[in-house]
C-alpha cells in the first residue's frame, strides 16, 4: 500500500463525500411517495436560493421535513458507529470489535431507558444516560477481556457477548416489569429506527458531540497506528498509551451513546464499514477514521433507504437490514481469523 | 520535548492533516448547521403565513383539547381525514364522514369500504410520508395503539393530530362525541350517541340484580394473555354483567395458567372474527394440561364474541349486547322470567354463528 500523503487523504475523502452526496440525493428521491429527479433537483435549487416558500406544501413536508432530517440522522449515526467501531478495533487489537458485539450499544440502550424512566421530562438525560451506559459497559468488557495483564482476543469477545446478553435481559425486564409506562416505542427503537427525528433542542448536542468525538479520536490516529503493533511496542515508540486510551474510550462511548439514544441499536455497521475501508484504502488510521465516518454514513443512508422502500408503505427496521448484511460478514471474518 | 519515532512521509502528512482538519471541521460545521437548522427556518415561514391568514374575519381553525390533553388546531372545514387505528376508522364511518376519509391503516377492515381507502401502513408503524402525501386536514390517533413518537413527529411538521384514549364504554361514546365535534358532524353524532346510551341503559335495566359472571377474557392463548382492569374491554364485560377474574394493573397482562385454574372462572370469553377457527383452537385446548383442568372449558361454558369487542368504536355496544345475552340468557328471555337459576351453557352462542 502506498504511503499516505495529504493529497491522497483529500482525494479519497473528497470522492467519498461526493458518493455520500449522491446517496443523499438518491435517498431523497426514493420513498413511499414517488418524486421525480428533475423536480427534486429543481426544488433543491429553489431552497438553495432561498425561495422555499414557492414549494408545494406536501412536497416541502415530505422531502424537507421528513426525508432530509431522517437522512441527516442516518449520516450522524452511521459516522458515529463506524468511527467508534474502528477505534475499538485498534484499542482492543481485535478485528471483530464493534459497539454492538461488545455490548456497548446494549449498555447505551439500558442507560438511556433508565434515564428516561428517572427523568422523562428532561430531554438531555437520554443521550447522557446512553453515554454513561456505554462507557460503563466498555470498561467492564475491557476488564473482563484481560488475562494475565494482556488483552485476550477470545476472552474479550466472550466478555462482550456475555455483557450484551446480560444487558438485553435487563432491557427485557424493564420493558415487561414497568407496565404503567409507555414503552411500546422502545420495541421499535431497540431494533434500530431512524423514523423518529431527534428532539428539537438536542440537534446541536448531537452534531457538536459527533464532531467533537470524531475529532478527538482523529487526534490519536497516528498513535492508534502504533498501538496496533501492541501496547508495549507503542509505549517504546513514545506513545502516551494512558492518554490515548482515555481519549478514545471516552470519545467512542460518546459516539455510541449519541447514536444509540438517537436511533436504537443498529448492529454491525461499526464492524462492517471499517473492514471495507481497510480493504479499499489500507489500514492507516489517519485515513481510516474520516473514510469510515463517510462510508458509515453512506452505509446507513443506503440501508435506511432500503428499509423505507422494500415493503413500502410498511417500514422495516434498519437494524434488521444492517444485521442481515453484517452477521454473515462477521462469520466470514471470524473464520478467516482462525486460519 | 518527547521523542517519537515515526516514518518521515507520515510526518509531512500529519502536519498537513492539522490544516485539513480545521478546514474540514469548518466545512462540516457549516453544512450541518445549514442542514439541521435551515429546515426549522423553512417551517417557521410557513407558520407566519398561517398566522397572517388567521387575522381574516372568518376563523380558519378551531382549537380543541384532545383526550390526552394536547391542544389541537383543526381547520373549520375538515375534508380529508387520515385515521391511524381501526376503531377510529369505524367511528368516522359511523359519523357518516366515510367519504372524507383520505386514508387508513392495513388493519382497518370495517366497514367494507374502509378496505378500499389508501393505506398508510400499520397503526404502530405507519409511513409518515404516506400520511403527509394524503394531505390530511386532520389525523386521528389513539393512545392505546399508536406510538407517541408517531403523534409527535406528525405534530412537529404541522399536521393537527387528535388523540383519543378510551378506557371504558362511556369513554368510547365520549370519543364519538369528541370526534363528531372535531369533524363538525355534531348533527350525526348526537343521535348516534343517544342511541348507544339508550341501548346500554336498556342492558342495564335487563340485567339489574343478576349476579355478575366470573369470566376469563382470553386475548391470546400461548402465552395466556388477558385484560387489565383499566381497559375498555374490562368495562364492557362489567356492562354485560360479568367480572374478569384477572385483576391486573397492566393493560394486557400475561397471566399464569395455574392462577386461572385456582380461580376457576365460570365462563371463558374468546374474541374472534372467525368463530369457526376459534372453535377449532378451543377443541385443541381441551387436551392441554392446565387448560383441561378448567371447569368452564370441560363444561363448554364458552362465549365466542365478534372482534368488535376489541375496538372502542360504536360496534362495542353490539358486543356488550351479545355478551349480556350470553351471560344472562334468562334476563333476555321473553317475559323475563328470572325464576330459574339454571346454569347456562353457551357453547358457540348465537353471536358466534
Amino acid at each position: 500500500m502506498r504511503p499516505l500523503t495529504l493529497k491522497r487523504l483529500l482525494w479519497t475523502c473528497g470522492a467519498l463525500a461526493v458518493v455520500l452526496l449522491a446517496c443523499m440525493v438518491l435517498a431523497l428521491n426514493l420513498g413511499a411517495v414517488p418524486i421525480s429527479v428533475t423536480d427534486l433537483v429543481l426544488n433543491l435549487g429553489r431552497v438553495a436560493i432561498g425561495q422555499s416558500d414557492q414549494l408545494p406544501t406536501e412536497y416541502r413536508l415530505i422531502v424537507f421535513d421528513l426525508r432530509l432530517p431522517r437522512i441527516l440522522l442516518g449520516i450522524l449515526v452511521g459516522a458515529a458507529l463506524s468511527v467508534s467501531g474502528a477505534s475499538f478495533q485498534a484499542m482492543l487489537r481485535n478485528p471483530l470489535a464493534d459497539p454492538f458485539i461488545l455490548g456497548v450499544s446494549s449498555g447505551a440502550a439500558v442507560g438511556s431507558i433508565l434515564a428516561t424512566l428517572i427523568a422523562p421530562r428532561f430531554t438531555l438525560i437520554t443521550p447522557l444516560g446512553a453515554f454513561l451506559g456505554a462507557i460503563t459497559t466498555i470498561a467492564a468488557v475491557y476488564f473482563l477481556g484481560r488475562r494475565e495483564g494482556e488483552l485476550d482476543s477470545t476472552t474479550l469477545l466472550l466478555g462482550g457477548v456475555i455483557s450484551a446478553s446480560f444487558l438485553s435481559a435487563i432491557v427485557m425486564f424493564l420493558m415487561t416489569a414497568l407496565t404503567g409506562r409507555d414503552l411500546r416505542g422502545t420495541v421499535f427503537w431497540l431494533m434500530g429506527d431512524l423514523s423518529t427525528p431527534i428532539q428539537p433542542g438536542l440537534q446541536w448536542i448531537f452534531s457538536v458531540g459527533l464532531l467533537a468525538g470524531i475529532g478527538a479520536i482523529y487526534t490519536t490516529a497516528a498513535d492508534l497506528n502504533l498501538l496496533l503493533t501492541g501496547e508495549r511496542e507503542a509505549i517504546h515508540l513514545g506513545v502516551d498509551v494512558t492518554r490515548v486510551k482515555l481519549v478514545v474510550y471516552v470519545s467512542a462511548s460518546l459516539l455510541t451513546g449519541l447514536a444509540v439514544s438517537a436511533s436504537g441499536t443498529i448492529g454491525y455497521v461499526g464492524l462492517l464499514v471499517p473492514h471495507a475501508v481497510r480493504l479499499l484504502f489500507g489500514p492507516d488510521y489517519r485515513l481510516l477514521i474520516p473514510a469510515s465516518a463517510l462510508c458509515g454514513a453512506i452505509a446507513i443512508v443506503l440501508a435506511d433507504t432500503l428499509a423505507r422502500t422494500v415493503a413500502a408503505p410498511t417500514e422495516l427496521p434498519v437494524g434488521a437490514m444492517t444485521a442481515m448484511a453484517g452477521a454473515p460478514l462477521f462469520i466470514y471474518l471470524l473464520r478467516r481469523g482462525m486460519r | 520535548m518527547k521523542f517519537k519515532t515515526r516514518p518521515r512521509a507520515s510526518d509531512s502528512a500529519n502536519a498537513g492533516c492539522a490544516k485539513t482538519r480545521t478546514a474540514a471541521l469548518r466545512l462540516w460545521l457549516a453544512l450541518f448547521s445549514w442542514l439541521l437548522f435551515g429546515i426549522p427556518a423553512l417551517a417557521q415561514t410557513q407558520t407566519v403565513n398561517a398566522a397572517s391568514g388567521l387575522q381574516d374575519a372568518a376563523p380558519v381553525s378551531h382549537s380543541f383539547t384532545d383526550e390526552i390533553g394536547r391542544k389541537v388546531e383543526v381547520p373549520t372545514v375538515v375534508k380529508r381525514i387520515v385515521s391511524l387505528a381501526p376503531n377510529l376508522t369505524e367511528i368516522v364511518f359511523a359519523l357518516g364522514e366515510g367519504d372524507h376519509l383520505a386514508g387508513d391503516t392495513d388493519f382497518c377492515d370495517y366497514p367494507a369500504e374502509a378496505t378500499q381507502k389508501p393505506r398508510v401502513g400499520g397503526p404502530i408503524n405507519p409511513n409518515l410520508e404516506q400520511v403527509v402525501a394524503l394531505a390530511p386536514d386532520l389525523v386521528l390517533a389513539t393512545k392505546a395503539i399508536n406510538r407517541r413518537e408517531t403523534v409527535e413527529a406528525l405534530a412537529r411538521i404541522g399536521l393537527p393530530v387528535f388523540v383519543t384514549d378510551p378506557h371504558s364504554v362511556d369513554d368510547m361514546i365520549a370519543s364519538v362525541e369528541h370526534i363528531g365535534n372535531v369533524l363538525h358532524a355534531e348533527k350525526t353524532a348526537a343521535p348516534l350517541v343517544e342511541d348507544l346510551r339508550e341501548r346500554l341503559s336498556n342492558i342495564d335495566r335487563r340485567i339489574a340484580g343478576a349476579l355478575p359472571r366470573r369470566v376469563l377474557f382470553v386475548v391470546w392463548t400461548e402465552p395466556l394473555i388477558s385484560i387489565g382492569r383499566g381497559t375498555f374491554i374490562a368495562d364492557a364485560l362489567r356492562r354485560a354483567g360479568a367480572r374478569s377474574v384477572v385483576d391486573a394493573s397492566a393493560e394486557w397482562p400475561r397471566v399464569n395458567l395455574e392462577e386461572i385454574v385456582r380461580l376457576q372462572p365460570e365462563v371463558l370469553v374468546f374474541a374472534s372474527a372467525h368463530a369457526g377457527d376459534t372453535q377449532h383452537d378451543i377443541d385443541m385446548l381441551r387436551a392441554r394440561p392446565g387448560w383441561r383442568s378448567l371447569e368452564a372449558l370441560r363444561r363448554g361454558n364458552i362465549v365466542i364474541i365478534s372482534d368488535a369487542i376489541n375496538r372502542p368504536a360504536p360496534r362495542l355496544v353490539d358486543a356488550v349486547e351479545q355478551l349480556a345475552r350470553a351471560f344472562h340468557p334468562d334476563s333476555f328471555a321473553r317475559g323475563g322470567s328470572r325464576a330459574t337459576p339454571a346454569y347456562f351453557a353457551v357453547e358457540a352462542c348465537a353471536c358466534a354463528r
